[in-house]
């Protein structure tokens, strides 16, 4: 067992705990930050996995955008905070099921699958390596990238924003 | 060079995905709901970045490809909340079992 | 000068067919007219046939017909057909119906629904004239279910009592057993023959070409029918009951339409009855049978219009037991007569049943001095029913005994004398208890009979009287006339034994004789004897065998599909709708609107369809 599998180890399972304290914690705001550490995790598994870049984006949009966003919205919306005990307990059995057979099946997949392949330079000059890729290769569905992220932003302003008629009430 | 095989990342991958749909069809708050498709998503670029790495024919195209699936996230994750936000104003709640105009 | 009336016959049955469509389509507006348009048409429609007997009294047989439908080689005939037979039938018919449509003029003059009646009337009558005209079976058959329609209709006109619905529907259901039968036997006929006109079948069967068995099994079908409609043993119970009509209603169904229709059938197909011995004795013997046993249940009723209605029974079995006997002519006499003061004594009963306001005849008496000329032209019809000498009746029964004398039915023969001393007696006894009996009487202002009432009575009682006249002993003309058509032979007249009449005589006396004594001089009630009374007074308890062979079990089995159905029927019905509305309900509770209730079905789905996919091998 040499360093890198203990890394692995370590990373994998501060992720597993990260996912199950969300399952299992009261406030929704310690669920959302046992999921950060679940995102920076991940994001030492993508360094692992010889991707820097990604991983570093990872850190940026999970840890930091996404969740600051998810937070604002908790604080936007008068929640409670304590999740109410779960009522619907045959879906959750239901559920729980099909998750566990959802689970074997893919284990039973997983353990049959063999690569024996590696890639052996993604580590050299990864952010070179992408930004080529991205603007040479992938060019067209980058720009299809900017223009969804444009309408993102403004069908997410003009559902969040009040209607005029409320403003004006509120004035 | 790396001793770690792709079937344990594929096995997180899938552990994390499972915790995620769990959360996403059990819980009530809607934040916590999105958040789990998050992690979903997330589960997934594991795989994609390990497949880049340790897949069949591995090359950097997996890489790019989790920075488009951050990127779509980022923005499901933006409208989501504006929806929320937009339905909060309306129903003045968060708990998703209330939420059932599709029935009508 | 007949050649060109006789194709204009068609009228005779348009008439009162007319009279029927014009009450039916403006019955409010012409409810106060209706009486006078019912009675006018009609009479129109004697008028024409009186034409038609006139200009037709040579002719053997004519036929006017076009064709109705064609298909194939099969071509269907409608029109007239003119024989003696047929004449003196349409007479019979158009006659007795005027006198019915101008006495119910002032019998139903406080209905409410006297336009329907009269288009009932109407529709009656055409339905009877158009069976007297048929050419052929076809059309007969129509114009036969029509009658029986006619008289259902009339039988149940004061249909908000219940007795007059079940007596409408017992005629209709009763006359219907026979029907299957006649149609049955209609189309073996044609099978056989190729053919429903009468002339052809006339052909067919003095050709020979029939099978004997198959001439007996036609005629015994069609006989059948005949029994039902004429009230022939066993199936007669329904006539009885149909005294639930109006009594002008039922003196046209006993004299005229209805019951005269089976005996014209037996008549009409006589030449096929007497191609096979087999037939004509079942014809002989129901009727002779059926001659007795109805006089015999005629002794103990009540009821003036039931013992009537009996009576008729009785008489209609004389009919067919001339028939069977193979006395064409005195069958069709005795229907005539018999039509005349049959009419007669219905329309005077009606009159007592107006005076007494009772049907009972325990209820009456001393009718005589208050209803003079009732009484009279009551008495006229009693005679002549009961073959008192020189009356009508005398004469028709004579010629019916002769024929079974001649026909070597001994047994028979002393049934049919036994019925004329039963019908005497009977018919007496009616006359005496009602006539002479020692009633109140009753209170209330004398009223004169109306003219309308006065008229077809009278009008009636001359040939009730003279109609017998026609065919005697030593005058047989009508014989000749009747017969010669159809069998192309010489009626032999009936030469008697020099017995015969004086023998008919004494019985129909010896009733008359009894009846005095018994109800006018000593008054001996009949109870005296209380289980043969009861069990005639009953009719022989046919209503209640039929009651309990073939009622209850028929309801038995009613009641046991009824309970089938309703606990296994409605059971799986029940079950499998209230499984959909389960289905429903709960399926309904699945559309609840949540998101994450649909995501976890869908989910669940997906993940048994991938373990279902990996199980059986596929992509992994």
């Amino acid at each position: 067992m040499n360093g890198e599998v203990l890394v692995f180890l370590i990373l994998a399972s501060l992720a597993v705990i990260g996912g199950l304290l969300m399952l299992n914690l009261k406030k929704v705001v310690h669920m959302l930050l046992s999921l950060v550490l679940t995102f920076l995790s991940i994001a030492g598994l993508f360094i692992m996995l010889s991707a820097e870049f990604v991983a570093v984006v990872q850190v940026l949009i999970y840890s930091g955008a996404v969740t600051i966003m998810m937070i604002f919205g908790i604080m936007l919306t008068r929640h409670q905070d304590e999740q109410r005990v779960q009522k619907n307990r045959v879906r959750t059995w239901v559920v729980l099921i099909g998750i566990l057979v959802f689970f074997y099946t893919m284990y039973e997949a997983i353990t049959r699958f063999v690569s024996v392949e590696q890639a052996s330079e993604l580590h050299i000059e990864n952010t070179k390596q992408i930004g080529m890729a991205l603007y040479a290769k992938y060019v067209i569905p980058f720009e299809l990238t900017s223009v969804l992220l444009l309408v993102a932003l403004i069908g997410a302003i003009v559902l969040a924003k009040r209607e005029e008629e409320e403003e004006v009430k509120q004035e | 060079m790396t001793s770690v095989p792709l079937n344990a990342y594929l096995m997180l991958a899938l552990i994390l995905f499972c915790i995620g749909l769990f959360g996403a069809l059990t819980k009530r708050n809607t934040v916590i709901v999105l958040i789990s498709i998050e992690l979903m998503l997330n589960a997934v670029n594991i795989n994609l970045v390990a497949f880049s790495k340790l897949g069949m024919h591995p090359s950097i195209t997996g890489q790019v490809f989790t920075l488009f699936t951050i990127t779509v996230a980022a923005a499901e994750a933006a409208v989501a909340l504006a929806i929320l936000m937009a339905l909060f104003r309306n129903r003045s709640t968060v708990q998703i079992d209330e939420m059932d105009g599709m029935k009508h | 000068m007949c050649d060109k009336l006789l194709p204009y016959a068609w009228l005779i049955p348009v008439f009162p067919f007319v009279s029927f469509i014009m009450l039916l389509a403006f019955r409010h507006r012409l409810q106060a007219y209706s009486s006078y348009i019912g009675s006018a048409l009609t009479g129109l429609s004697l008028v024409a046939a009186i034409v038609v007997w006139v200009t037709g009294w040579s002719v053997q047989s004519v036929q006017h017909t076009g064709v109705w439908l064609a298909f194939e080689s099969v071509e269907l005939q409608m029109g007239t057909w003119i024989t003696p037979l047929n004449l003196v039938m349409l007479n019979i018919v158009a006659f007795i119906s005027v006198c019915v449509h101008i006495y119910s003029h002032t019998y139903m003059k406080d209905e409410r629904r006297r336009s329907t009646y009269f288009a009932w009337l109407g529709l009656f009558t055409a339905a009877m004239l158009g069976l007297c005209l048929s050419p052929n079976l076809l059309q007969f058959y129509m114009c036969w279910e029509l009658v029986g329609l006619g008289s259902f209709l009339l039988i149940g006109f004061h249909f908000e009592e219940d007795k007059a619905k079940a007596a409408a529907k017992k005629a209709f259901i009763m006359t219907r057993i026979g029907d299957i039968g006649l149609l049955a036997g209609l189309i073996l006929l044609y099978w056989q023959t190729g053919s429903l006109q009468f002339t052809d079948i006339y052909t067919v069967i003095s050709s020979g070409e029939l099978e004997a068995f198959h001439v007996t099994l036609i005629s015994l079908l069609i006989f059948a029918g005949a029994v039902g409609k004429s009230g022939q043993l066993p199936l007669h119970t329904w006539l009885p009951d149909a005294m639930e009509g109006p009594t002008p209603v039922s003196a046209l169904i006993h004299a005229a339409t209805m019951v005269a229709a089976g005996v014209y059938l037996v008549a009409v197909l006589h030449p096929l009855f007497m191609a096979s011995d087999t037939a004509l004795t079942v014809v002989a013997v129901t009727g002779g049978v059926t001659a007795t046993v109805a006089a015999v249940i005629a002794i103990a009723q009540t009821d003036i219009k039931r013992i009537l209605a009996y009576s008729t029974i009785s008489q209609l079995g004389y009919m067919m037991l001339a028939l069977g006997s193979a006395a064409l002519a005195a069958g069709v006499f005795h229907l005539m007569t018999h039509a005349f003061f049959k009419a007669l004594l219905f329309l005077t009963a009606g009159v007592v049943i107006h005076h007494f306001k009772t049907r009972n005849i325990h209820q009456m008496g001393h009718a005589f001095s208050e209803l003079r000329f009732t009484g009279m032209t009551f008495l006229i019809g009693t005679l002549a029913i009961s073959g008192f000498p020189l009356f009508s009746g005398f004469f028709s029964k004579e010629a019916v005994l002769s024929a079974v004398w001649h026909d070597e039915r001994y047994l028979l023969f002393s049934l049919a004398l036994l019925t004329t001393f039963l019908t005497a007696f009977y018919m007496f006894r009616l006359f005496f208890i009602v006539f002479m009996g020692q009633g109140k009487p009753t209170s209330g202002p004398k009223k004169a009979l109306s003219m309308a009432l006065r008229l077809p009575i009278a009008a009636l009682s001359v040939p009730a009287i003279g109609a017998g006249f026609l065919y005697t002993p030593w005058f047989s003309a009508f014989g000749n006339w009747i017969t010669q058509w159809q069998t192309a032979q010489i009626d032999p007249g009936h030469e008697v034994p020099w017995w015969m009449m004086p023998s008919a005589i004494m019985c129909s006396l010896a009733g008359i004789m009894l009846a005095w004594v018994m109800y006018q001089k000593l008054r001996v009630p009949l109870r005296e004897l209380p289980y043969l009374h009861a069990f005639t007074l009953r009719g022989f308890y046919m209503d209640e065998l039929y009651h309990y062979t073939i009622k209850q079990p028929l309801q038995f089995m009613s009641t046991t599909t009824v309970y089938i159905e309703k606990f296994v029927v409605e059971t799986v019905m029940e079950s499998s709708s209230s499984f959909v509305k389960w289905v429903g309900k709960y399926g309904a509770r699945l559309q609840s609107g949540q998101v994450q209730t649909y995501g976890a079905v869908g989910f669940v789905g997906l993940s048994i369809l991938v373990f279902i996919l990996f199980w059986t091998g596929g992509y992994f």
